[in-house]
Formats: structure tokens, sequence, C-alpha cells
């Protein structure tokens, strides 16, 4: 039956970098409009197109690559087929890029929507020398397939009458995937299932079927609120679990089974062979299988150490530079107060000093990362780290801030940026603390070599491992508690292999790196300042002291004495500890302090009252309890949240004094 | 697109490279271990090359992470030999890939000689003394495998110029 109807809804679909926007510009002109999708930060736009007497009315979908329910943009893209039901969907196809492309065009076959394909980049195809049979893929996929050269308008025309002559004949069914007998009898038999119930009258049976076997949530949400929805989940569920037993993960099975049916089709249309550009040859050796991960790793290690060791003698520089202004003003305010609060030992001046001289490292840390970023091999390293970190609960893109964390944790805080999803970026900056970094290591080398001697590796080495388990354990357990839900899938378009500009680099660096000077001058000098009261402030009558055992933080210290008795601390170790939260290096000094001998002799001098298992196990406390103070600020500045910032310190103590005790009990019974 | 050009003349210095990095590869991970982790067995290090001034050349110094970066870089360069042999175009970006982290390295072990220059004679800046200056020979890593092979893989530029006028054209 033919059917002439004067306004014709269209949707425009399609991968993102498709040209989508330009074949909507070319079709609406000027008659265009952007807004808001309702309730999101996503742009909508919307237009018209006049073609004869017929009015299309045109929406410019957010583009995705699929159309599960992990993003914003699909939700909206998925949303507005199934229920604006729109006359066409236009979905756009890059000529150049036919297997990933198709993959959403198989998902829209799958709604049974009309579909027109608007066969784009035709020109880039052509000068690849590969020839795509235009009227076998039409033939194949049952559509009208309109090749397209949208910069040049090409095919324009040809893709509005193709528009209107689909609403004029339109049709209920395609040639629709029909995937390998072991999943089809599954789908068939959901599909049946809901067939007879009231679902069937506001979604397509089949699309139901595949969505609740592929554990889609917001499909299974919908459908619960429904009649018969319970019945529809139960029968889902048990269909799933067969399936799963039967074919592995029902929705690995079914994607793995959409690119054989692309595979296949690509192989019928798809004529002569490209020639391999330089990036893709690249890509084969940096995406490899086998060599893919090792190559990450060990660009890594390069980073970390053309960072640590280019950036190590502008350090000493800083540090020293401090030392020399702290000691040249010694005296210089006649108040002794004052003065040592300013310029002593562990006063304000080299307090900010030692967390100053870390500035060199952490901006070139920045630089050389953002010459990586700017290059496009960021996101090949998290495409080829996702399979590994998938398994452990996490997005493959937290593997670069964990790595970075082994230099400084407030950096690696920062880069958590990169992971776009909130869950997976929660989780990775909530564990990035436990991860080891440079800071501890002032302690713990100095503490190791005097309690373990030749083994002071293997136990720096342990605690090392142990922070990276533990992020793990965590992450696994914030996943199935606070965080529920699988690591978001991660499609990712390569960006371009490109010569890093060193200007980029530079602004990047400077952009971020100049997060950690407002934070040296407001929350960590604060910090220092309290502290610095409390070393030199008698507890008794409040006048100054330059005896710690007299001061309040020693009062402090005793005060906390009981709860950490059974980890067998004096109240020297707990005030070491609590310094150890403006920055972990001062954990060392602090301690010199308190035992009232210099730098050189406090390992020593601990050697002889702790022994090496208790030592392990305050070594294991400081490894994991609350961050530093300047980590504790970034993680409040990436969360925004107090209530976020303050679980990441309080289940940072709990975990560290577990771990401790563990230490005694398990250390003491086997070593006695 | 890249106008590749086969240059099968480059693959016996690929697999002499290849051998190298994978021999120094394993010095420095032996020598990490006995020097790092298992002191108390008081194994003295491996040197493979030649002593000048008290400075060997390569020296391998103990350092199992930068051994096993090593080992990769040979890895990724016999890889490139094996998919040249087979016949295959892609041992072209194996040979690029491997060439770069051999050049990476090679900038590392001139940027850590350079650094640890400056460490020693910064404070003069400030009118202090230098207690010991800066040799060679007292460096940690010195004229380290990472420059000594990289120096060796240069030549493989030739063959693989053309892709990285393509990646960076200008």
């Amino acid at each position: 039956m033919t059917t002439l109807r004067k306004f014709i809804k269209v949707a425009l679909a399609g991968n993102p970098n498709v040209g989508k926007s330009v074949v909507f510009n070319n079709l609406t002109g000027s008659r265009q409009h952007v807004g808001n999708w309702p309730g999101k930060t996503v742009d909508k736009k919307e237009g018209f197109h006049r073609h004869g007497e017929r009015e299309l009315y045109i929406v410019d979908l957010p583009g995705t690559y699929s159309l599960t329910a992990f993003s914003a943009e699909e939700m909206i893209a998925r949303d507005y087929i199934i229920y604006e039901k729109p006359d066409v969907v236009v979905n756009i196809v890059d000529a150049s890029n036919l297997e990933r492309n198709l993959y959403l065009t198989l998902q829209l076959l799958e709604l049974g929507v009309n579909i027109v394909i608007a066969l784009n980049k035709m020109d880039l195809v052509k000068k690849e020398d590969i020839d795509i049979d235009v009227n076998t893929l039409q033939k194949e996929l049952g559509i009208p397939i309109i090749p397209t050269v949208a910069p040049r308008k090409e095919g324009m025309s040809n893709l509005v009458k193709a528009i209107v002559n689909t609403v004029k004949s339109s049709k209920s069914e395609y040639n629709i995937l029909r995937y390998d007998p072991k999943i089809e009898k599954y789908i068939d038999k959901l599909e049946g299932f809901i067939s007879f119930t009231e679902i069937s009258k506001f979604y397509r049976p089949r699309w139901v079927a595949i969505k609740l076997l592929e554990k889609d949530d917001d499909v299974k949400r919908k459908i619960s609120s429904m009649k018969d929805g319970k019945r529809v989940l139960d029968k889902a569920s048990e269909l799933e679990a067969d399936m799963e037993n039967e074919v592995g993960d029902p929705e690995v099975a079914i994607a793995n089974a959409r690119y054989d049916f692309i595979k296949k089709i690509i192989s019928k249309v798809v004529k002569g062979k490209g020639k391999l550009t330089a990036s893709d040859l690249l890509d084969q050796a940096l995406l490899d299988k086998f060599l893919g991960i090792p190559i990450f790793l060990a660009i890594l290690w390069w980073v970390l150490q053309i960072a640590f060791i280019g950036s190590a003698p502008f350090c000493d520089f800083l540090g020293d530079l401090f030392v020399y202004i702290g000691t040249a003003l010694e005296g210089i305010t006649g108040q002794p107060y004052i003065d040592y609060l300013l310029f002593g030992d562990y006063g304000i001046i080299q307090g900010l000093g030692a967390i100053l001289s870390f500035v060199p490292l952490i901006m070139a840390l920045y630089f050389v990362l953002a010459i990586f970023e700017d290059s496009g091999y960021m996101a090949r390293a998290a495409f080829v780290m996702d399979r590994v970190m998938k398994k452990l609960g996490l997005s493959g893109r937290t593997i670069v801030p964990m790595i970075m964390g082994v230099g400084c944790n407030v950096p690696a805080v920062y880069a958590t940026r990169i992971i776009p999803d909130e869950n997976d970026r929660m989780i990775a900056i909530l564990t990035n603390p436990l991860v080891m970094c440079g800071a501890r290591l002032v302690f713990f080398s100095a503490i190791a070599a005097a309690f373990f001697g030749a083994y002071a590796g293997d136990v720096i080495l342990s605690l090392y491992v142990l922070g990276f388990v533990l992020v793990f354990i965590v992450a696994i357990i914030l996943r199935k508690t606070l965080f529920r839900g699988k690591p978001s899938p991660f499609v990712i378009e390569f960006p371009t292999y490109q010569r890093p500009s060193l200007k980029v680099a530079a602004v990047r660096m400077w952009d971020r790196g100049s997060l950690f000077f407002k934070k040296a001058g407001t929350v960590i000098l604060l910090g220092l300042i309290v502290i610095g009261i409390l070393t030199t402030t008698n507890a008794s009558t409040f006048a100054f002291t330059d005896n710690p055992e007299m001061a309040i933080i020693s009062a402090i210290g005793k005060f906390f004495q009981p709860i950490f008795a059974p980890l067998g601390w004096d109240w020297r170790l707990i005030v070491a500890a609590i310094f150890g939260f403006v920055a972990k290096e001062i954990v060392l000094g602090a301690s010199a302090m308190l035992y009232g001998v210099g730098e050189e002799q406090i390992a020593s001098k601990m050697a002889s009252m702790y022994s090496p298992i208790d030592m392990f196990g305050y070594m294991t406390f400081i490894q994991i309890y609350i961050p530093c103070i300047v980590t504790v600020a970034a993680i409040k500045q990436e969360t925004g949240s107090w209530k976020w910032t303050a679980f990441a310190v309080i289940y940072g103590i709990v975990l560290a004094y577990i771990v401790n005790w563990l230490v005694l009990v398990i250390g003491h019974g086997v070593f006695g | 697109m890249s106008s590749i050009s086969k240059n099968t003349n480059v693959y016996p210095l690929v697999v002499l490279v290849s051998i190298l990095y994978i021999v120094y590869g394993v010095l420095q991970i032996y020598n990490g271990i006995i020097v790092w982790w298992l002191t108390y067995l008081s194994l003295k290090p491996l040197q493979l090359g030649f002593s000048f001034n008290g400075v060997y050349i390569p020296n391998a110094f103990p350092e199992p992470f930068s051994g096993i970066f090593l080992i990769v870089i040979s890895a990724v360069f016999l890889k490139a030999t094996y998919l040249y042999y087979k016949g295959y175009e892609k041992h072209r970006g194996f040979l690029f890939m491997g060439w770069l982290l051999a050049m990476m390295m090679l900038v590392l072990n001139i940027t850590v000689i350079v650094a640890d220059i400056l460490d020693v004679y910064y404070p003069l800046v400030w009118g202090g003394t230098v207690d010991e200056g800066w040799t060679l020979a007292s460096d940690t890593w010195g004229i380290a495998p990472h420059l000594f092979i990289g120096i060796i893989a240069l030549p493989i530029y030739w063959s693989i110029k053309d892709m990285i006028k393509e990646l960076m054209p200008g």
C-alpha cells in the first residue's frame, strides 16, 4: 500500500566522526535548531528539509558505536528510535570502516525500523583502491544504500529520494541477522514467550529477547515495571543461564556472532586490498596480542625513568634552595616561637620546600605523558590493557593513573580524568592511594636496610606488590558493593598518530601542574602551620617548646596509643604516622626528631626497640593508611565530595590497621 | 599512504641488534637479582664488553626492569624479522616500533648522564663546593647497553624513514 505523507520524521544515526553532522547541515541548511536533550547535557540538533510537497523533520542523534545502554548518548539514540518512532532512520556509515560501522546497522535492523544507509566517505575508499559492491551490500542487508561524499554534497538528493521512497513502501521485516543455531534457539524461545505477553504491544519481541539475553539493565528495568514483566524476566534469567552453560557469556557470544555476520558480508562486498598505512602498520605492533602489553609496560617504565631521573637534579636543587633560605632567615624574626615555627628543622619553610621540590617531577611526568597523549598512543595503551584490567573489575584506562601512582599519587588521581565512566573513575580514584608512591620509599629504604639487611630489596618489592594486590582486591569489593555493575565496555576510536606538539604538551603540563601550586599555597601550607603549632606548643602551659615530648603532638600521640597498642606502637610511631599525613617523606624525619636522633641513626635506634616483624607491620601500615594531604585534596577535587574523600581516608586507615595486625599475627605465629 | 619499500639489507643488522639486546637484557636481570635481592650469595655482577679507563662499555648495570625492557625490544625486532621472512607486510610496523623503542632507550641513557652531571654540580650555583666530581666511571648507568646498542641500531632509520615521513609530514 502506498502512503502519501507530507510530514516525515527522520533520525540520523551513526558512529562518531562518520560525517553525520555534515549530512545534517547539508539537508537542513539554515533551518536548524540546537538545544539539549531533556535532562541531559548532550546536544540535540533538529532541522527541516523541504522536498516537493513533503517536509522532512530531521533529528541528528548523538554519535554512538552501538545501541547498548552504557552511555547517555546510546540511551538517547535508542530511546528516541523506540519511543519517538521516526519514519526513517538514516544510518550514516563510514565506507572506509565498514566492519565497525555495520555493528550499529545490525542493531538498528534488530529494532525493526525503516532504515536507509548513507554510505559516506566513498572518496576515501576510492583513494585506497577499494571497491565496495553497493548492490550486493544492499541485497545482503535488504535496505536502500546511497553512496555519499558529504563534504562535497554528493549523493544528498538521492538520499532524500530514498527516504521518501522508504516511507512510501514501508515494510515491516528486513533481512535480519539470524544467529548461530546454538544462540538462535534461546532467542526464539524467549521471543516466543514475549510474543504472548503485553510487552509485545510496546516493543518488538525479538529485540527485547536479544537485549534481555545480553543482560541489558535498562531494558530489564523497563520490562520489570510492565505487566508480565516479572514472568518475562524470570524466563530470561533461566534461558540466559542455560545459554551461558552452552556458549559462554551470552553478551560476548551475541557480539561475536554479529561481527562474524559482518565479516561474511564484507568478504562478499569489499573488493581490492587497501594498502596498509603507516598508522595501520604501527598498530600491528602496538596492539599485538602478545607484545602489546609488554611494549606498553616498557613505555611506562621509560616514562617514569625519564621523568624521575630527568627531574632529579631540579628536585634536589629546589629542596636545597629551601633549606638554604630557611637557614639564611633563621633568627630574623627575633621571636623564638615564630622563628622555630617558620624556619626550624621541621618548620613551615622547609616543609613547604620538601613538597615544592616535587614540582619538577610532577611537571616532567605531565609533560612526557602529554607527549604520548598527543601522539595518539594513550588510547591504544588503554585498549591493550583493557582485557587484563576488566577481569579485575577495572576499566582499561585505569592502568595509566595506576602506574603514575608509583611516582606520585597526586598527578595519578588527576589522571583519572581520562576514565569516562563515573563508577570506573571513582574506583580508580579511591584505590590509587594504595599504590606505593616515591615519597613512601624514602622511609622504607632507610628502615628496610636497618631491619632486613640483605633482604631490604625483597621487602620493598613486597610492599610494591602488596599495594597492587590491594588495589585489585579493593576494586573488586567496591565493584560488588558501592559501585555495582561491570566495567563499562571499552569502545574507543583511535586517533590518528601524529607528531606530538611540544607547545601543546607544555600547555597541558602547565594546566595540570598549576593545580599543584594552588594546593601548595593553600591546603599544604595550612596543614604545615597546624602541625608546626602542635609540635612547638607545650601541652600543659601552651607556651613555646622545642621538646616534642612536651608538645601537644605528643599528647595526641599518647591519646591514640591505646588504639594502636595491639600493633605494639609507642606514641612516637603514632605521631610519625600523623606527620606522614602532610607528606609521607616526613615520616622518617619526624621519627628522627621524636626519638631524639639524626636521620642517619634513626633506623638503628628503631632496630634496637622493635623486631623486624613489628617494623614490617608498621611499614605496611604506612604503605596503606591515609593518603597524604595533597592526595586527599586531589581526591576531594576530583570526586567533588567530602563523603568520598572521608571514605578514602577512613577505609585506608582501617585496611592498614587490619593488614598490620595480620602481619604481626602471622609473622609472630610463623617466626615466633 | 605508505609507499613501502622493502629494504632487505637491514635484517642482518636487525638480527644482530636483537641478539645484543637479549644478551644485555639477561645480563642486567641477572646482575639486578644478585645485587638487589640475593646479596647474601655474594656473587659478582657479570660484564660483557671492554673496559676503558675503568669504564665498562657497555655497562650492564644491575637493573632487572631495564633488562626486561631490553628483552622486549629484542622480541619486537625478532617478530619483525620473522614476519619479514614469512612475507608479511606488517613486519615494517614491528621494525618501526623496535627502532622507536631503541631510540627511546638511547635518549634515556643520555638524559641520565646529563641529569647526573647536573646533580653533582648544581651546588656551585650558590657558591657551594663539590665533594667528588662526576666521572663516567662513577655514573650508575655510564655508557649502558641502551646507548651502545642504540647507536648500532641508528642505521635502521633508513628503512623506516618513509613511515616517519607519512606519520609526521613536514
